[in-house]
């Protein structure tokens, strides 16, 4: 192995995640301590700790190339992981680490820009005829040009970030009169988020369902793909639940989508883990959307039912050598279901809610696996992702797959914040999740975010009358964890806030 | 005191999406599912903090906040806020809110720490009910602050990139 001390330009769960796949491989790991986290879980798994809580630098460290650069060469490192997020899909950083002789644990600098530029992206899968929604042919500079193609192709439309991704910079316009407002925000919102304001067009899909291919490739030119993952469960372009395979799939079907998949990464002379991204429609029409060229967050389900180490195929790729396996070794078993449980106010739609971790107590078992980068007295700070656990649970088959979720997530206790967890529990006893019949539009049309037990609510309003008792009528009091937080009432914030 | 508490004979919670529970007193250390009355503890140990142990399983509890009767609680990771009224008081309740007056301005705060993207109002500018007046981020996401009421803005404290905490003004509207 030529790699023998990776620095990881992350931090939070993958940073962990990274560093117990390079432990196992008997290798060295990096990572940067910053003033925010200084006590971060990550830090402490560490086998070297670079001090960066004296920057003073207006750009994060994560997102800082020469920076970056810089601390890997300082630090003796030989190659990069960048994770996912932040650098993870930059082909400057990419390049500067080739230039700097360090290793770029991803695919190439050119496959980077190629897919991250989405208007590239389409031109390529469209000249090998993989099956995409109608657009324009390229960015689109102003909102009259959008509204000319927007009646061409007919509303509703999508405008979308040419270097977007994560749901940021994409605006759904249902009728022209919309076109100038929702351009310029999604135009806004890309240039802040990607550094590039551009935007194109692309006819939108109603209540798709979201499949997705991993995909792996070596720099031998061998690419496969290890099955798909339905991400359909989600709240404004952002994922909430992850399973693989998904039940919308019969075997030909995921063979022909998976062959579509590595063509894509083939034109691109693809290498590392990738993502190919397909809206999948009622008549089982599907479309590519775009390829991720990093690993992803909702990797870990497909390593549940492949038993591959995705980390470590990485690594070994970066390392330069070939895939150790063929497609037809390629064998998915069982099912698995990742819930990201997140630092937000379901009862708020899911608004952000950090906050300091007072417990965690996470389940353990052999259909579980917790990927986390938080423990007891961690805090979720406002400037990272919301995100606190990673909760992946096994089954035989989907049913399986959820009644152990079911399980595992009443097992799961945070106190100090509030988390999506009531939005699972009330997600795995929906009948129409059950039966695998759901679209993006799912979370949209609930009337609810949460489960509604009336026997909570009852023991709520008798623990309430308790209190009440007990301060007013001088009973025997016993002692209660008060938190003195004049905080708004959900249902208020819910009313006074609207998220994009 | 206690002569006067002997008169309230039941309790009730009242929710904030108007449901109500009524608890005779003294209160019941059960609850009652059908036929069956099932014994609830209010619990506490290092390891878990608050909790309710009610038919073999524990479930966090946390008191969010509480001002003289009302309660705000965190049950099972879910906030219930409840209003706990006598029977006397949730008659006086009544006959207060039919004759109460209306405050003459909106105070609009920050409903979590973040960055202000963009101020979408000015001084003088008339606001309706839900339109928004502030644009925040906060974890990755931008979201709308919008305005509880109809009004004129009289006071805007919330400036663009400018990082606010929880609870700071942002806009004041005059009704």
């Amino acid at each position: 192995m030529k790699i023998k001390r990776i620095l990881i330009a992350n931090r939070g769960e993958i940073a962990v995640r990274i560093i117990k796949t390079a432990r196992n491989m008997k290798i060295e790991t990096a990572v940067i301590k910053t003033e925010l986290e200084p006590n971060a879980m990550y830090i402490s798994l560490a086998d070297v700790i670079y001090d960066n809580t004296e920057d003073e630098s207006e750009i994060p460290v994560f997102l800082n190339v020469e920076k970056l650069i810089d601390i890997a060469l300082k630090i003796k490192a030989d190659a990069v992981h960048p994770g996912y997020g932040f650098l993870a899909e930059n082909a400057y950083f990419a390049q500067k680490c080739n230039e700097n002789k360090l290793i770029f644990i991803g695919p190439s600098p050119d496959a980077i820009y190629k897919m991250g530029n989405k208007t590239i992206a389409r031109k390529i899968a469209m000249a090998g005829g993989i099956p995409m929604a109608m657009g324009s042919e390229g960015n689109i500079s102003n909102e009259d040009e959008a509204i000319v193609i927007a009646e061409k192709i007919g509303y509703p439309v999508i405008i979308k970030a040419a270097s977007g991704g994560g749901g940021r910079g994409m605006r759904i316009v249902r009728k022209a009169e919309e076109m100038e407002k929702m351009f310029i925000i999604a135009s806004k919102e890309a240039e802040k988020a990607f550094n590039d304001p551009s935007v194109f067009i692309e006819k939108y899909i109603e209540n798709p369902k979201h499949i997705e291919f991993q995909i792996l490739g070596d720099t031998k030119g061998n690419v496969v793909h290890l099955g798909e993952r339905e991400c359909s469960i989600q709240r404004k372009h952002q994922k909430l639940l992850e399973e693989a395979p998904s039940c919308a799939l019969d075997d030909s079907l995921r063979k022909s989508m998976g062959e579509m998949a590595v063509q894509i990464a083939k034109a691109v002379n693809y290498y590392s883990t990738g993502t190919v991204e397909f809206l999948l429609d009622s008549d089982k029409n599907f479309y590519f959307m775009e390829m991720n060229t990093r690993i992803q967050v909702e990797h870990a389900v497909t390593e549940a039912i492949t038993g591959i180490d995705l980390v470590e195929q990485q690594i070994r790729v970066a390392n330069g050598e070939a895939l150790a396996f063929k497609q037809e070794d390629v064998k998915l078993n069982g099912w698995a279901i990742e819930c990201r449980i997140n630092a937000e106010d379901v009862q708020a739609g899911f608004a952000p809610a950090p906050g300091k971790i007072e417990s965690l107590h996470l389940p353990s078992g052999p259909h579980i696996r917790i990927d986390t980068g938080v423990q007891a007295g961690s805090s979720i700070v406002a400037n990272f992702d919301s995100m606190i656990v990673k909760l992946i649970v096994k089954g035989k088959n989907r049913k399986d797959a959820i009644k152990n979720c079911k399980l595992a997530l009443d097992k799961v206790w945070i106190k100090g914040t509030k988390t999506t967890l009531p939005f699972f529990r009330m997600l795995v006893r929906n009948q129409k999740f059950q039966d695998g019949n759901f679209t993006t539009a799912f979370i949209e049309n609930l009337d609810r975010y949460y489960l509604n037990s009336e026997y909570e609510e009852m023991l709520a309003a008798w623990l309430a009358t308790k209190l009440f008792i007990e301060e007013n009528l001088n009973e025997d009091s016993i002692s209660i964890d008060f938190k003195n937080g004049k905080d708004m009432s959900p249902w208020l914030l819910n009313k006074r806030i609207n998220q994009f | 005191m206690k002569t006067n508490q002997l008169q309230v004979k039941k309790l009730y919670s009242l929710s904030s999406e108007k449901k109500k529970f009524s608890f005779p007193l003294p209160l019941k250390k059960t609850i009652r599912i059908g036929k069956r009355e099932y014994e609830v503890q209010l619990k506490s140990d290092e390891k878990l903090g608050t909790y309710i142990l009610w038919k073999n399983r524990k479930y966090p509890v946390e008191i969010v906040r509480s001002r003289q009767n009302k309660y705000e609680i965190l049950f099972n990771d879910i906030s219930y806020t409840f209003t706990v009224e006598t029977p006397f008081s949730l008659q006086r309740m009544k006959v207060l809110n039919s004759k109460m007056g209306k405050a003459d301005k909106e105070e609009i705060k920050a409903p979590m720490p973040g960055k202000i993207i963009d101020v979408l109002v000015r001084e003088g500018s008339s606001v309706l009910r839900g339109e928004p007046v502030v644009i925040l981020e906060a974890m990755k996401m931008q979201n709308e602050i919008l305005s509880p009421v109809n009004g004129v803005v009289a006071k805007v404290m919330a400036k663009v990139n400018s990082n606010v905490m929880k609870d700071d003004l942002l806009v004041e509207i005059k009704l």
